[in-house]
This record gives C-alpha cells, structure tokens and sequence, in this order.
C-alpha cells in the first residue's frame, strides 16, 4: 500500500467522528437513582429501572441535562429549548428494555463548532489545505458539530469461549448490568476532518474541553470515551462524497490516528485498482496493525424510533441553560491565550499547559507559590522540567523556579535536584544549601578565582586575545572546577569576558 | 344479628372496624370465605393472597388496638388487577409469558390503598397484558360475568369488575387503555372510573399503552369509588412516575353537591351510533332526564372527530404495546424457550410461545407501524388526530362541565360471541376517545336492560383533573337509578360465604 502523503496527493479524505462521552461524574445513572461505578461487582448497582423490569418507569436525571448543556455551550452549539427523547429498538440483551432510549431528530445542542489548531507535520498531511496557513506552517481548521445529544448506555457483555469476543460459538453470554443506564452524550461532527491528525488533535481537543467542564473521566482505555471514524475518499478537486466506512474498537488517540491512516490507504488501493468500497462497519486490529470488516451493512437497521411516552418532552428555561453556562470553568484556548498574554510563553508551550486541567491546575498552585515575579521561569519550568517527573508538589516546584530565577543554581542541576525531591517534602531550596550546591554569583569571592585562573591559563588567555573567543567556555569551565560547583558559571562567563575584553 | 360483608360500604367497613363493631381480621376471614365460596363460578382471581389479606387485616387491628388513628380505607377487602405489582404475589397479566413472575416491587397505586388500611385479597384476571374486551384473552381462563355466568364480564379488568359484581371484595383496582375498567364497569353493573392521565401513578403497572394508561377503581357506589380515589391520590405527584401529575382532590368534600344549574353535554350523533342498543339508548336517555329533574340543563354539544378515535387508537396504542413488551424476550425472566442453538433463536421462540394470539397481533401491528416508511403515514397522523380530538372536547367543555354517554354500546355478551377482533375493538367505541384524550370518565349503573335483563351504564366524562366533579354528577344519576346507595350485588352470588362472625 502506498504512503499517506502520497495517497493525500491525489485522494481527499472525508473523516467525520461520532464520540461518546460516559457522563462519569455523576452519581447516578440516567433515568434511576443507581449509583455509577465502573468497579464494582458485577450486576451490584441495579434496579428495576435499569434492569427493564415490568412496571418500572424512568425519572430524568437532571444533572445529566446540565452536564450535557454545558457541553454544548463549550463547543459553540445552540441549545434547543424543545426537545424529547425518543425509543430506539433492538432485540438484544445488553439493552435490559430491547429499545435504547435517547434523542430524536432535535438533540439538546445542535450546530456547534470547534476550531483546530494543526502544527507542523500534522499540517503536512493536508496537502492543499482549504484553510489559510500561517507561517510556521500550521493553520486553523474550524470543525462543525452536528449534534450532541443525550442517551442512556448499554450493559456489559463478555462472551466466554468461541471466537474471541464474539457471541457466535460462545458457550456462555455474560451481562454486567452495571453499565446499563449511564448517562451518555453521543456527539457527531460533520465530515470536516481532512486527516487522521487533524481526527487526533478533534479528539483530544474534545477530552480536554470536557475534563475542564469535569463532566466525564473521558478515558479511551476504560471506555468512558468512545470513538467511532467514519470516512470516505474522493478525488482532489472532487465535491461528491464517496463511500464510506465506520471504524470501531478505536481505544487511544495513537489507534484513532494508525486505523484511519490504514483505512485511507485500503480504501485509495481498492479505488486505484477499480475496485468497491462498501458500505461496512470495520474493526481495527491494534496488534495487527488494520482494519477487518465486522459487518455488512446492506440495509439501514430499522430501529423503529419514536418518543418516548413515559417521558415527557423537554422545554429548558432561559434561567437553566444560564445556570450551566455559568458553572463552565476557563475553557483551554482561553486559558492559553491568557498564558501568552499574562507570562509571555510561546503559543506551543501555553497551549500545553492550559490543555490539561490538571496541568492547569498544578501550574496555577505554583505560581501563587512563587509571586508574581517568578511566572516567567515556572512556566519555562512546567514545560521543560516537570514533565519528566510524576510526584512534585506546586510549592517544589516554586521554590525551585525561585532557584533558577536568582542563578542560585543551573538547569543541569536543576534537573538533579528534582531527581531527589520527587516524590518527597523536601524543599529544592534546602536540599541545594544541605548539598552545597547553591552558587555564587558575589564578584568578590569569585574575583580571586578568575584572577587565578588567567593567571595559570595563559596559553588560553592568549588564544581568545588572537580572536579564538570559543576558548572563553573552557576558561569558565577551569573556574567552575576551581570554585567546585559553588560558582554560578554566567557570573563567571561575565567576569572573565570583562576582564579580557579590558 | 349476622351480617354479610357484601352488603357494606368500604366506609361502612371502615367505620365498623375504627368503632369496634367487628375486626379487620373477621372481614378479611369473610372476604376470603366469601371468594371460596363464589370464586369457583366467577373466576374473578388469579391468586388470592389469604396469608397477605390477614396479615394486613391483623396490622390493622394491631393498630386500632395501639390507638392509632385507622385510614379511610381500614379493613376494606380490596382486589387488584393482576398487571399491578404487589410483593408477595405474582405478576402474570393472564400471560405464560410471566405465568412465575413474582413481584420484585409493589406498584404505587397498590401501595397507596394498603397505606389507606386496605386489605388486599388477591390478583384478578383480564385479557392477556390488557390486550381485550372480553377478558377472553386470559392465558389461564375465562372469568364470568356474575349477572350470567354464560357471558362475559367485559375487559380487560373484567376480573376486578366481577370480583366487586360478585360480592367478593368491596373495592378494586383496574386499568384503562381504552375503556378497560368503563366497559366491564358496565357490563358488571358497578362503578369504574378512570381518571384523568397523570393523576394516579402508573409506577409498577406492567404498561400497555404508556400514554392512555390509566389506573381507577371499582365499587358498588359512587362513595366507595370515591374514597379510593382519595386513597390513590393522598401523598400527592409520584416522583417515580413523569407522567404524574399533582391532584390532590377530595373527592369526597364534593359528592353530595347539587347538579342544578350545571350543564351536562349530549352529543346525539354518539346516540344514534351505529351498534348502540335500543336498551342503552334509552337508559343513556332516562339518566339524562334525571339529571334534568335535579336541575341539570341539558346541552347539545359536537365532538366532530370522534369517529376517527378508535383508528387513531389502534395506531398509538399497538406501537407503545409493540414497544413496551419488547423487553419481554425470555433472557433475564418470564417464559424462556429451552434448548435453543442461539440467543436469535431463543428470544423469538420465547416470545412466539409465551405470547398469546391477541398480544402477538398488537405487537406485530406496532412492530409494522413504527417500521420505517410506514411511521410517517400511520403514526404521526394519529398524533394529528390525537389533538383534533382533543381540541373538540375543549370546545365542548366551554359549553358544558361534564359530557353524558353510553359506556358500552351493548351489555354483556357470550363467551365467544365477537370472534371478530375488529368487532371486539368497536366495543370500545365510547371510551377510548377519553382515553385519547386523557381525560377522566367514570360508568355509573343504570339498573338493567329493558330487553336483556342485564347491566346497562351511563358514562360520564369531564375536562382533566375535573374527575372530582365527575363523580357528583355520577352521584347524582346514583341518587336516582339506585336508592339503596349503591349498586346490589349480582344476587346469584349475594349472601354466598361472608358472613361477618
């Protein structure tokens, strides 16, 4: 099969994605008062409701509706005043009620939209792209969103022998019904994604935005975040779309990318061979690296929808949609342009921070720690430093930006300090004084050495006088080795020039 | 001197066991008596819970005796429907499908009788998952009607209706879709009322059509039905049920209230309805000028949509049965097919077999409705008609407070006599549109036929949440068609078993 980037030269990819969110922040689930809990033994959190036993009828879970209003008022989505839900319909015993029940044609947010920001090589794989590039190379692609809307999980099922993981030729079909009745946003974008990076970067941008609303643990490895690529190619300068293939088991952001990068690659080989390409679900096989067909879908599945009778519609006040717009927290483009503007970080290195709400988190508890002062060297610190460790602490780390700020000691011991701090209480301040590593930066101490060391060095001295001014870094060096790491080596870079230069 | 306890009011009762005059436990022991005694030819109950019945019985006593004030309904032998939950019984409505349910939960509209001191007797029969007219549908068997126990008792509730008919309880629970407690109301020859939709919760009752379902009960008079109500709607909206609606009326404040002056709608075009007798004509009629002689104005009032009703009803109500009986395919309860090679398999054969025939053709009819294509030209225009009718019975109300009209076109009819299910369906020609609509209606006795010698109803139907008023005006028809206070006990039966000790 042909590269990416060369089947991007002459196919377009049409990639659109259909997300689903558990709602794992709330307590209980969907349309009962069980509790919601991924852990627990199986078929323990269960009740009539959500088991689908006769006579049992479904109650609303409000914070659900606020939970899923604030997720379209963070993608720019209009939120419907009117709306209902609706039966869906299938014989299948993950669904305790043989019908889903979730949205209709209008789902509580309709029409929104995130705008993506694709860097470097990302940017390289949309060749012609629609969308203006900015220098660097990167552009902005604004991605539209259909709809999200609200609907209850299914339960778990594990099939025991037989194929692996299928029900054909299992011996035994076993329901946790745990799962059954989660609060769920499904959210469709339009087929505005142009490559797997830009699918990547949707969806991590996504998982960032609704970890900052803290509606959802968004996990791709648990399962509380699910994503589904649907995608099509046709050919450059071409307005029809193709044929499209639904890709499931998509896991991480690395399957997301890896599945539909396979997938444009099958399906331009099948096109360039004058082939077909139907209309299927496809499974992506991680180990094997490709995509395998799990079913035909020759007819639409009839699903038989129609409102649901036991729930009445929807009809959201002013007042409620207001009350969850006000409950949104600094949203991470937000965030980052205050970061650039506030501490004069790069745009890359702002967006890193403000991306992670815990990061966020972290690097605000630091820098109230460390003054106003010290902002510029704890962001400088966050991006390059912390990253590396997993058990610092806010204060560790403003006290060793302090450090840093004062030359009291240099990145490379930085990084030597942090080793053994990590994961402790200690303060880098006084691990650097009990180990002597705190350097000084007072021309009179450090004046004897300098003195001493172009007193001994004078073959150097020499050197750098005819022009060869690289030798100054070995001068520094001799005094660094002189003073025993107490010197603070600009200090020394500085009075040693001066005194050359004189 | 002896007493049968069928010839008590559930206030009677009530009152007798709050002053002494005998115990909840000796009317419990004579309801029980009573239903052995009857039960045999009426075959009102699918279960009899004695062991329930005394122990709430003795509760009461328990409680009369600590000086505990009693409630409303204390001591006063109460049947229910047996598509109600109630823990400590099964749950079979008259299907094989759940022929070994047992309750998980109590319904609400159960627990709020036993709340109001209610001894509950047993479970009685209907039509398969409320699917019938007839009470023929049963998977277990026929129950009769106790004024010709060659006819049947009407449907679904046709169980709860005989039982009360029949002397065995005081009062019961039923519910309507479409003319389900109205119908065998009027063929029993007792009071059955459905009240608006949302007033009584549906939580625990196994749902037919989740929007025309309607719980209501029955008693021999207006009074007893009354002081259900106010039993079924004490504690107010039903956070477990959506569809609930706050009602808090006392049904009883109003009962006695005079009807002069107020209006009472006739429509005449339902009057002369094709299939109406001659016999229901004329007593719908007679309880019109009743009505009149206290001082009611009679009004003629248009409910120009009204025959498209029952095509409208049998769009909306298959697809919601279609729906909610989904989830009975054999997997976690009710009737599993053994043996099956896949879960395919196993799920459609459990349900091919489990089903009866009447609840396999409303399911098949929804399943076919909703599929696609089809959604668009059947569904959405029942809808449409859904508020046409709606709207003519606003209008309607601005002229009148309560519209007056048969309950059954026709009285009781012989076990298998409408072999015809489209026939069955015009059955509920006069009920369904309340239904529809969700408004209240009640039946009210009106002695017997002039040909046939059996049951003949007036129904009365009112705006929403007006179900209070409904019953003074059924009082007030009462006062004249039954001077005893009370429609009698079927008198094959009267006096059979129940004597309070």
């Amino acid at each position: 099969m042909k590269k990416l980037a060369e089947v991007l030269r002459d196919w377009e990819a049409v990639i659109g994605l259909e997300v689903h969110t558990e709602l794992t922040a709330l307590e209980t689930k969907m349309f009962c008062n069980c509790r919601l809990s991924h852990d627990d033994e199986p078929n323990t959190n269960v009740c009539p409701v959500c088991l689908g036993m006769p006579g049992a009828l479904p109650v609303p879970n409000e914070k659900a509706i606020e939970s899923i209003v604030m997720a379209g008022l963070a993608t720019n989505c209009e939120i419907q005043r009117h709306s209902m839900f609706y039966r869906k319909h299938y014989f299948y015993p993950d669904m305790a009620k043989n019908f889903q029940t979730t949205q209709g044609p209008v789902a509580f947010c309709m029409h929104g939209r995130l705008d993506l920001e694709v860097s470097g090589a990302g940017a390289a794989e949309r060749p012609d792209a629609t969308v203006e590039k900015n220098e660097d190379g990167s552009y902005v692609a604004p991605i539209r969103i259909l709809r999200i809307h609200m609907e209850e999980d299914a339960a778990k099922m594990v099939h025991v022998g037989g194929e692996e993981g299928r029900i054909t030729a299992a011996t035994e079909s076993l329901i946790d019904y745990n799962r059954c009745g989660t609060p769920l946003i499904e959210l469709v974008t339009e087929p505005d994604l142009r490559t797997p990076e830009e699918a990547r970067l949707f969806m991590e941008k996504l998982r960032q935005t609704f970890l900052t609303l803290g509606i959802s643990d968004c996990s791709l490895e648990n399962g509380s975040m699910r994503c589904d690529g649907n995608i099509s190619l046709r050919r450059r300068g071409s307005t029809e779309f193709g044929t499209k293939t639904e890709m499931k088991n998509i896991n991480s952001f690395k399957s997301l990318h890896d599945a539909l990068e396979y997938e444009i690659c099958r399906q331009a080989e099948v096109l360039e061979e004058g082939g077909i390409v139907y209309q299927e679900t496809r499974h992506w096989e991680p180990s094997r690296r490709r995509t395998v067909v799990m079913r035909v879908k020759e007819t639409a599945d009839d699903y038989r929808l129609f409102p649901d009778p036991d729930l009445a519609p929807f009809d959201l006040t002013d007042e409620f949609v207001e009350r969850c717009r006000a409950r949104i927290p600094e949203l991470p483009d937000a965030k980052r342009d205050r970061y650039m503007a506030d501490f004069g970080l790069k745009r890359a290195d702002a967006a890193q921070l403000a991306g992670d709400p815990a990061v966020a988190a972290f690097f605000e508890q630091a820098l109230s720690a460390a003054g106003e002062k010290g902002a510029e060297t704890v962001a400088k610190v966050m991006v390059n430093l912390v990253p590396s460790y997993d058990a610092l602490t806010p204060a560790q780390v403003a006290s060793l930006s302090g450090l840093l700020a004062e030359d009291a000691i240099t990145f490379a011991q930085a990084r030597e300090v942090l080793d053994a701090v990590n994961g402790t209480s200690e303060d880098p301040a006084a691990y650097v004084d009990a180990h002597g590593m705190r350097q000084s930066t007072d021309e009179g101490a450090l004046g004897a050495i300098v003195d001493e060391v172009l007193a001994r060095c004078t073959d150097q001295v020499q050197q750098y006088r005819d022009g060869n001014k690289k030798v100054l870094g070995f001068l520094v060096g001799q005094c660094m080795k002189a003073a025993k790491g107490s010197g603070n080596p600009k200090a020394f870079n500085k009075m040693l020039a001066e005194r050359l230069e004189a | 001197m002896a007493t049968n306890f069928d010839r008590l009011s559930a206030a009677q009762i009530a009152a007798g066991v709050a002053n002494g005059d005998f115990t909840a436990t000796e009317v419990a022991r004579a309801a029980l008596d009573a239903v052995d005694a009857r039960d045999g030819e009426v075959k009102a109950f699918l279960q009899v819970s004695a062991d329930l019945a005394l122990e709430a019985a003795e509760a009461t006593d328990r409680a009369r005796a600590a000086g505990e004030k009693l409630g409303p309904l204390a001591g006063v032998p109460v049947a229910f429907k047996d598509n109600m939950h109630l823990v400590g019984t099964r749950t079979t409505c008259a299907s094989k499908m759940l022929a070994n349910y047992e309750s998980t939960f109590t319904a609400i509209c159960v627990q709020r009788m036993l709340d109001a001191g209610a001894t509950p007797v047993g479970k009685t029969n209907m039509d398969e998952f409320a699917f019938g007219s007839s009470t023929e549908s049963s998977a277990f068997h026929p129950t009769a009607n106790p004024w010709d126990t060659e006819r049947v008792p009407g449907g679904s509730s046709g169980g709860s209706a005989a039982a009360v008919a029949a002397g065995e309880v005081t009062v019961s629970l039923g519910s309507d879709t479409g003319g389900s407690i109205r119908q065998p109301a009027s063929l029993c020859g007792v009071v059955g009322m459905k009240p608006t939709y949302g007033a009584v919760s549906r939580y625990g009752v196994v749902a037919f059509g989740s929007s025309l379902d309607q719980v209501g009960p029955f008693g021999r008079s207006v009074e007893d039905v009354a002081l259900a109500m106010n039993a079924l709607v004490a504690g107010g909206r039903d956070p477990w049920d959506s569809t609930s609606q706050p009602c808090e009326a006392d049904f009883l404040a109003h009962l006695n209230d005079p009807v002069e002056g107020r209006r009472v709608g006739v429509v005449p075009a339902l009057m002369e309805a094709a299939g109406l007798t001659d016999e229901v004509r004329d007593a719908v009629a007679a309880a019109g000028r009743a009505l009149q002689d206290q001082g009611a104005e009679l009004v003629e009032v248009d409910l120009p949509n009204i025959a498209s009703a029952i095509a409208a009803y049998y769009v909306i109500a298959p697809c919601e049965a279609f729906s909610n009986l989904a989830r009975f395919d054999g997997v976690r309860y009710g009737y599993q097919e053994q043996g099956c090679a896949t879960l395919a398999e196993q799920t459609s054969l459990s349900r091919a077999h489990g089903f009866g025939e009447e609840a396999k053709r409303r399911q098949m009819l929804g399943a076919y409705l909703l599929s696609s294509g089809t959604y668009d030209k059947y569904y959405y225009p029942a809808q449409q008609v859904r508020t046409l009718i709606t709207a003519d019975y606003a209008r309607a109300y601005e002229k009148c407070d309560v519209i007056l009209m048969p309950a059954a076109p026709r009285t009781a009819f012989k076990f298998g006599e409408m072999s015809d299910p489209t026939q069955m369906y015009a059955s509920d020609l006069f009920t369904i549109s309340n239904n529809i609509v969700g408004n209240g209606g009640v039946s009210v006795p009106l002695g017997l036929g002039a040909q046939s010698g059996l049951p003949v109803s007036a129904q009365l139907q009112g705006p929403a949440f007006a179900d209070a008023s409904l019953l003074t005006f059924a009082r007030a028809i009462e006062r004249s068609f039954s001077p005893g206070g009370g429609a009698p006990v079927a008198p094959a039966f009267a006096g059979k078993g129940g004597e309070l000790a």
